[in-house]
C-alpha cells in the first residue's frame, strides 16, 4: 500500500472536470484507490465520492492506493494532480 | 469483507452550547428559555454525551464532581437549595459556579431565584429552562447527543429501502451497485444513498444516511449523474436508514463456495455491529433487483418468525425419520384434484 500527500493546483478546484479526469484515469488500473480529506476514506474510483469532498484549490488530500499497479497508479495520478488537471493555476489565472 | 477496511471518522470532539441549544429547540422540539448568561453561549462547549445531576457537589462534595458534562437540576436540587436560607444558597450553589461547567438546565420548569442567576451570570455558565419532566427532558437530551458524538464511517455502497428493510449494497466499482440501486427505484422503492454513504452507529443499531453533497444524485455510467428525486419523485427518496442486511455483489466464480440452502447465516461486523451478509454471485440473466426484493421479503418474513430455510430442513428431517407405508418414493404435490380439466 502506498500513501501520499498532494495539494490541488488549479484554481476552480476539484469540480465536475477533474474529478472525472481523476476518476477516468484511476479507473484504468487494477488498484484500489482512497482519498483521505477531513478524516474520511473516500474511494476515488466514484466520481460522486471524489465530488463529495468538494477539494478547493491548495486543499491537501492524502491518496492510498493498493494494488499490483500501485507504483504506476500512483505516479500518474501525482502527476495528474501536478498538472492541475490542465487548468490554470492560481497565479496564472490573475 | 466487502468494503476492505472502514476506519471511522475522527469523532466530534466537542460542541457549541449555542448550537445546541439551537438544535434541541428546533430539531427536537424541546421549549427552553434562557434564564442566565445567554451571551457567553458561542465560546462554552460540551465535551461529552453524558449528563450529570449534581446532587452531592451542592451539598459540598466534589471530590468526583463531573463538571464538565452537562448539570441537570430537577425538583429534587432546586427544593433543596431553595429551602436554605440565602447565605447557605449561595454558599452550595458557588460549588458549581467555581467549576468550568459548560451549561446548565432546570427542568420541570424550577427556578432557583434571582441571586444565585446572578453569580452564574458573572461566572459566564449558561442556564436554560425547559417545562418538560426531568426524565423525559435527560432521555431527549442524550438521543441527541448520543447522535452528535455518534461514531461514523464512509463507505463506497448504495442503500435502499426495500419495502421498508434497510438493504445496503456493496461490492467492486463497476459491478453495478447503482444500477441495481435505480432498478430498485423504478419499482417503487426508496433510495438512500449512492456511492457514498455515511453510517452512524447509534444505541448499537447503524443508521446510514447520504452526503450532504450527494444526496439523491446517482451516477449512472456511460450517462453520468442523474436526480433521482426530481426524476422519480418524493416518494423515491428517504433521508436515512437503519443497515438490515448488506449485500456483497461479486463475479461469479466456479472455485467460490456459494450458499446454496440459506441455512447458514452469515454476519459482517461495521463499527462492532453485526449485520447479516449475503454474498450474491452476478451471472448473466440473473435479474438482481428481483432477488433483492426476495432478500428484504426473506428478512421481513424470519424477522415475523418462519424462516422458510428451517421450515424445509425439518420437512425433510420428519419425512427421513418415517418412511413407513405410502411415505416412499417421490410423491405429487396433491395426490388427487377433483375437476380440474380445462
Amino acid at each position: 500500500m502506498l500513501m501520499k500527500k498532494v495539494v490541488v493546483k488549479n484554481a476552480a478546484g476539484l469540480h465536475a472536470r477533474p474529478s472525472s479526469m481523476l476518476v477516468q484515469l484511476a479507473s484504468k488500473f487494477e488498484s484500489e484507490f482512497h482519498i483521505h480529506m477531513y478524516g474520511y476514506r473516500i474511494n476515488a474510483k466514484s466520481i460522486l465520492g471524489v465530488m463529495t469532498l468538494a477539494a478547493e484549490c491548495g486543499a491537501e488530500l492524502e491518496l492510498e492506493l493498493d494494488g499490483p499497479d500501485e507504483k504506476k497508479a500512483m505516479k500518474a495520478i501525482v502527476d495528474l494532480f501536478e498538472s492541475g488537471f490542465s487548468e490554470m493555476s492560481k497565479e496564472k489565472y490573475r | 469483507m466487502p468494503f476492505g477496511k472502514h476506519t471511522p471518522v475522527p469523532k466530534r470532539d466537542k460542541i457549541s452550547v449555542e448550537y445546541l441549544v439551537r438544535q434541541i429547540q428546533k430539531s427536537v422540539n424541546i421549549e427552553i428559555e434562557a434564564c442566565a448568561s445567554a451571551a457567553s453561549c458561542d465560546n462554552r462547549f460540551v465535551t461529552e454525551q453524558e449528563l450529570h445531576r449534581p446532587g452531592l457537589a451542592l451539598t459540598g462534595y466534589v471530590e468526583h464532581f463531573t463538571y464538565q458534562r452537562i448539570q441537570i437540576l430537577g425538583n429534587t436540587e432546586c427544593d433543596f437549595l431553595m429551602e436554605m436560607p440565602p447565605e447557605k444558597q449561595r454558599e452550595a450553589f458557588s460549588n458549581l459556579v467555581n467549576h468550568n461547567v459548560p451549561v446548565i438546565f432546570l427542568t420541570n420548569g424550577n427556578s432557583i431565584g434571582e441571586p444565585l442567576m446572578k453569580m452564574a451570570d458573572e461566572a459566564g455558565i449558561p442556564i436554560f429552562r425547559s417545562p418538560i419532566e426531568t426524565t423525559r427532558f435527560m432521555f431527549l437530551l442524550r438521543d441527541f447527543l448520543d447522535d452528535q458524538f455518534a461514531l461514523q464511517t464512509v463507505v463506497h455502497a448504495s442503500m435502499v429501502d426495500v419495502y421498508g428493510i434497510g438493504i445496503l449494497i456493496a461490492g467492486k466499482s463497476g459491478i453495478g451497485k447503482s444500477e441495481v440501486a435505480l432498478d430498485l427505484v423504478e419499482r417503487g422503492h426508496r433510495l438512500v444513498a449512492d456511492d457514498v454513504v455515511i453510517i452512524t452507529k447509534k444505541n448499537n443499531i447503524l443508521i446510514a444516511a447520504a452526503t450532504e453533497m450527494s444526496k439523491h444524485f446517482m451516477e449512472i455510467r456511460g450517462l453520468g449523474i442523474v436526480d433521482v428525486m426530481s426524476m422519480f419523485g418524493i416518494r423515491s427518496v428517504r433521508y436515512q436508514k437503519r443497515v438490515e442486511v448488506v449485500v456483497d455483489l461479486y463475479l461469479w466464480d466456479q472455485e467460490e463456495h456459494v450458499n446454496r440452502t440459506g441455512l447458514d447465516h452469515e454476519k459482517v461486523s461495521i463499527l462492532d455491529v453485526n449485520v447479516p451478509i449475503i454474498h450474491l454471485p452476478i451471472t448473466p440473466g440473473k435479474n438482481i433487483t428481483v432477488i433483492a426484493e426476495v432478500i428484504a421479503m426473506n428478512h421481513l418474513l424470519s424477522h415475523y418468525g418462519y424462516d422458510a430455510a428451517k421450515a424445509f430442513q425439518e420437512k425433510l428431517r420428519k419425512r427421513i425419520d418415517d418412511k413407513s407405508g405410502s411415505n416412499k418414493g417421490i410423491r405429487r404435490a396433491i395426490d388427487y384434484f377433483e375437476g380440474d380439466f380445462e
